[in-house]
């Protein structure tokens, strides 16, 4: 079959229960001809009958069939002819668009009721609803088996009034009770009173002209109750899962592993030792960062971390670990070798910040997760975008502290187990920056996380060439600035004045964009 | 003269799965001797990934764009522009707040003409629309405005306004975020490429294969370049949208029943022609304030020949049988259908009833099962005498087994062919028996009555007694049969074959075209027009008029005569030249 049908299948019902107790109540408001006012009929002279039931401005003429009983069920406004010969009745309805003709046999009495609406006479060839007795036996399987077919001559006793007719359309209304009540305009009760098999010659039995004029009634005549339903708080809980939180846990174990290999080795192979274990723990991050409340979120390809943000947080987690014992060579006339990866010796390196950073990964994604999961529960329960702005800005403020919290107690963990200085505010700035970026580009703010880290790394390489450009002849003004930095705070002081500065710039921006309930849109479209 | 018709779909041709593939194939190889542009929005990656089908030489090209993406263009609007695109979306969204333009009528209008919107509340529609549609134009893509704050803040306000919708007061912040990114998604059409004088812009007509959002692209072709559009609709955009947001809060169904109404009637309003497939389309398009005056049925065509054979030969159906051919699925009512088969039974103990299909679904699978176990019931195995063995009155087939090898065989072998559906859209099962030049009766749900005119038996639905009676009046008149068979026939070949619906839309297309011509004006070297480079009577292959010439659309802005400068990356679009 082709796929055309396809297009204008109205939805189904639920299930084969719910519409057969109500069949028989349309039949019963259909053919009753009490309920339906005028009902002419007329009576055949010999065996058989043939019974009109005319409503609205139905004009009926029958002949009489010798045979067999014709019923003409004309519902709407339109004219109902049925000739009958003595063998057939064919009855062919002309179509306003006027493209039906169909020959007729010789022998045949064709009556062509050329009405506008074409749908109005539809051609039983039974006694038809009238006849329907009582039901709902209880032997049956269906409550909707016939009884026993009673004798033509028996047939013209009226039917029972089965149900009080005198208003249908509230017995309607309490068949779809859900549907009026939930409907927001008549047209939507429309759809859904045809998805349930209404037709226009159904609401004809209702004195309307079509379904959507019942459906109006319908809609009018619902009783709306002012007080706004209560609000569902339903907030799917998600099923929490364990992936990211162990994976959350990889950079930190790779790098405290990295960390005793180039302590406990020497030579080349703490070389291979360093250059593994920075490999390793690049590629734990990415890992972690790739699953769980710091990935981006799926599908988005405008989301992606752009290369720029990459880039400077590896520039800047590199000078976290040789920055400041360069600048501290530097002044003691430049480092007369390459790092070894240890506190001491000729260029130092800062391993106990670094430990403590890839640790706090943890926490990261816990604080992440923890922000977006009260976030989205009270973006379910806010009433209006500035009533959620106000009730996030301390959750923000708040899982932010939680991190530096968190941070400054690993840092003094990785400072006392190192027996390093644990540099707090290098790492606290370069935490909270590296933290406030990754949650804006998780949240689809690429731009200013981008802008804040490129500054940040910027600032410390620019101070560190001043540094080393001061010490030429004639160049010595050069590095002034850097020179008063160091001189009051000591190498650390760079790093933490450029980090703090990106840190609270970006701290206003966020507390301005991960407010808005946009941003917590959930992105999850159907592909 | 050949036309050059921009068909625009949405989730259908030339997908491999799309909807209503069939009828556009058909459509485009009937019409060979005009030219095809497609412009296909796809409705999701794996639709994307299943490919398309194959396509015939009078395609030109086809264009695609995905709607399912949620792919940002990175257009960032400068001041102007976003204040602009704040204008318009509030006035839009005030628009869709603002209460329904019917409603006065719809308190005493029982008898009255079916309310259209007011023209005030559809001119501001129109206006915000097409005002977005320019900003989009002018940006390069709106996806990102329109997933913003500040369109969830417009919204906001609009829902906060005094004279706002009551349901839509009660919206929430989660509702106002869904309501954003449906829009997003619904306008996705307007930050496109395609309305450039090289595309849509070119074309003689946009046919719109379906309302909505389909026919978006066609709304603003007719808007910035003043090409006419024509709409095909074989089911109701808006009231596919009804049954299928049935479950979103009512804030949601509001905004967007709104939103999906006003644009189904800025879209009938300018609409050249209308064609619904059926009676049942037409009345939701005339409700929804289409014009009488251009609407034209087309019903939709299904292949006549492989029916030809059985529908030719004399009758030669198994005595006292009736065939019920269709999917298996509650709407189908398969038990009122053997409870009027009991009844059948008791006059004609010789009655045989096939079942032909397969269940649709799970819900389909329980129905058959319970069908099954019905018939069991009802119907006890039956055998010729003591020594044969029995089998149940009722069978339940598949079309390709034993039995039943093929439809047209299965409609062959039934006596009468039987509908018991209460719900129903097209009845396509009822056309192909109506090919086959079988006797039929059905129940008058959905289009039925209008399918089959007079030439074969209408009962109620719900009433197994009259459907009984009926069949047992058909299955004792042979002669009577086999003249509403020869009706049927004549009747479906006379309104349901391929031929006339590829017929309807030719003759559609050159009355369109006929009435609404593009007159394009040429220009020369230096910018002039040239009188008479472009007669109307003339279309050839190739240019005449110099390599040099440019085409600018009637009414197209004088910055379009240049070469396309485009400051940012539209939407990505993907193009092949056929």
């Amino acid at each position: 079959m082709s796929g055309l049908g396809e297009l204008d299948r109205p939805g189904t019902p639920g299930s084969a229960e719910a519409w057969d107790a109500r069949s028989e109540e349309w039949l019963g408001g259909s053919g009753e001809p009490g309920a339906e006012g005028e009902a002419p009929r007329v009576k055949g002279e010999v065996p058989g009958e043939l019974s009109a039931v005319g409503q609205g401005a139905g004009d009926v003429r029958g002949a009489v069939d010798r045979d067999e009983a014709v019923s003409v069920v004309g519902q709407g406004a339109g004219d109902a002819r049925v000739a009958a010969d003595r063998d057939e009745a064919v009855s062919v309805v002309g179509q306003g668009a006027g493209d039906a003709r169909v020959a007729a046999d010789r022998d045949e009495a064709v009556s062509v009721a050329g009405s506008d609406a074409y749908d109005t006479a539809p051609i039983t060839a039974a006694p038809g609803p009238r006849a329907a007795g009582p039901e709902g036996d209880a032997e049956q399987p269906h409550p909707r088996t016939a009884p026993e077919p009673t004798s033509r001559a028996t047939d013209r006793k009226p039917a029972p009034t089965r149900r009080g007719a005198a208003d249908p359309v509230k017995a309607l209304m309490h068949r779809h009770r859900e549907l009026c009540e939930r409907a927001v305009d008549p047209l939507e009760i429309a759809a859904g009173l045809e998805a349930h098999g209404v037709t226009d010659r159904t609401a004809a039995r209702f004195r309307h002209r079509d379904v959507f004029a019942l459906a109006e009634e319908m809609y009018a005549r619902v009783p709306r109750d002012e007080a706004a339903a209560p609000p569902s708080d339903a907030v799917a809980a998600q099923p929490p899962r364990a992936g990211w939180a162990v994976l959350a846990l990889l950079p930190g174990v790779l790098c405290a592993a990295a960390v005793i290999g180039v302590r406990l080795t020497d030579g080349r192979l703490r070389l291979t030792a360093a250059v593994v274990g920075v490999l390793a723990v690049a590629l734990a991050v990415r890992i972690a960062l790739g699953r769980g409340p710091l990935s981006n979120p799926p599908g988005t390809h405008a989301w992606r971390t752009p290369p720029g943000t990459r880039l400077w947080t590896y520039w800047l987690l590199a000078y976290a670990l040789l920055g400041d014992g360069l600048l501290r060579a530097a002044a003691d006339g430049g480092p007369d070798g390459l790092p070894t990866g240890l506190a001491g010796g000729p260029w130092p390196t800062a391993t106990a910040p670094v430990l403590a950073l890839t640790l706090a990964c943890a926490p990261a994604a816990w604080c992440a997760h923890h922000f977006a999961v009260r976030a989205g529960r009270k973006l379910a329960t806010s009433r209006g975008l500035e009533d959620f702005a106000d009730s996030v800005r301390p959750l923000l403020l708040g899982t932010f502290a939680l991190f530096l919290c968190a941070l400054t107690a690993l840092l003094a963990l990785c400072g006392a187990a190192l027996d390093e200085p644990a540099a707090y505010a290098q790492a606290l700035t370069l935490g909270a920056l590296l933290l406030l970026a990754r949650l804006l580009t998780v949240h689809g703010f690429t731009h200013a996380p981008t802008l804040a880290l490129g500054a940040a790394a910027a600032t410390e390489a620019m101070a560190l060439s001043l540094d080393l450009i001061g010490r030429l002849p004639g160049c010595g003004f050069l590095a002034t600035p850097v020179e008063t930095v160091l001189d009051s705070w000591g190498p650390g002081g760079i790093p933490a004045l450029a980090c703090g500065a990106a840190a609270l710039t970006l701290l206003f921006h966020t507390t301005r964009t991960l407010t808005r309930a946009s941003a917590h849109a959930p992105a999850n479209e159907p592909r | 003269m050949p036309v050059r018709i921009g068909l625009l779909t949405e989730g259908g041709y030339p997908y491999v799965s799309g909807d209503a593939r069939l009828w556009c194939d058909r459509l485009v190889r009937g019409l060979g001797q005009h030219e095809f542009d497609i412009y296909a929005l796809s409705r999701s990656e794996r639709q994307e990934d299943e490919g398309w089908l194959e396509l015939p030489p009078q395609v030109n090209r086809v264009r695609t764009a995905p709607l399912w993406t949620a792919e940002d263009d990175g257009v960032t609007l400068g001041r102007r522009a976003r204040r602009r695109f704040a204008e318009n979306f509030e006035e839009l969204a005030a628009v869709l707040c603002a209460g329904d333009g019917q409603a006065p009528e719809v308190a005493d209008g029982v008898q009255g003409e079916p309310g259209e919107p007011s023209t005030d509340v559809a001119d501001r529609f129109a206006n915000a629309l097409y005002g977005l549609a320019e900003l989009a134009r002018d940006e390069g893509g709106l996806v990102a405005a329109l997933r913003s704050e500040s369109a969830v803040r417009a919204l906001e306000r609009a829902c906060r306004a005094p004279g706002a919708l009551r349901t839509a007061r009660e919206a929430r912040v989660p509702e106002l975020l869904t309501v954003a990114a449906h829009l997003e998604r619904a306008l996705r059409p307007l930050s496109l490429d395609w309305y450039e004088d090289d595309a849509l812009g070119s074309v003689d007509l946009c046919h719109a294969t379906a309302g909505g959002t389909a026919a978006l692209p066609g709304l603003l072709a007719r808007h910035f370049a003043g090409v006419p559009l024509l709409v095909t609709e074989y089911g109701v955009q808006l009231r596919t949208h009804y049954l299928a947001s049935a479950d979103a809060p009512p804030a949601v169904r509001a905004l967007l029943a709104a939103f999906h109404g006003r644009l189904a009637a800025e879209i009938y309003r300018r609409a050249t022609l209308i064609t619904p497939g059926n009676s049942h389309t037409r009345r939701w398009q005339e409700r929804c304030g289409a014009d009488r005056t251009k609407l034209r049925t087309v019903y939709p065509g299904m292949e006549a020949s492989r029916f030809a054979e059985v529908g030719e030969a004399p009758d030669g159906a198994d005595p006292d049988t009736l065939v019920w051919v269709g999917r298996i699925e509650p709407a189908k009512d398969l038990i009122s259908l053997l409870h009027a088969f009991a009844d059948l039974r008791k006059e004609e103990p010789k009655a045989r009833l096939r079942i032909v299909g397969a269940p649709s679904g799970i819900e389909g699978e329980a129905y058959l099962g319970h069908c099954r176990a019905l018939a069991a019931q009802l119907f006890p195995d039956e055998a010729d005498g003591v020594h044969a063995v029995g089998d149940n009155p009722v069978s339940f087939e598949e079309i390709g087994g034993p039995e039943a090898p093929t439809l047209a065989e299965v409609y062959a072998a039934g006596t009468v062919i039987v509908l018991s559906s209460v719900v129903e859209g097209f009845p396509l099962s009822l056309v192909e028996a109506m090919f086959c030049g079988r006797a039929t009766v059905s129940t008058d749900v959905g289009a039925v009555v209008e399918v089959i005119g007079g030439t074969g038996l209408v009962v109620p639905p719900r009433n197994p007694r009259a459907l009984a009676e009926a069949c047992v009046s058909l299955l004792r008149d042979p002669a009577r049969r086999e003249r509403l068979g020869a009706a049927a026939r004549a009747r479906a070949l006379e309104l349901f074959t391929v031929e006339q619906n590829i017929e309807a839309f030719h003759g559609i297309y050159l009355e369109i075209v006929s009435h609404a011509p593009v007159r394009r004006v040429v220009l020369d070297e230096a910018g002039e027009p040239l009188p008479f480079a472009a007669p109307a009577e003339a279309h050839v292959p190739g240019r005449w008029t110099g390599p040099m010439a440019r085409v600018v659309a009637r009414g197209g802005p004088t910055w379009a005569t240049g070469a396309p400068v485009r400051a940012t990356t539209p939407l990505p679009t993907t193009e092949a030249a056929r």
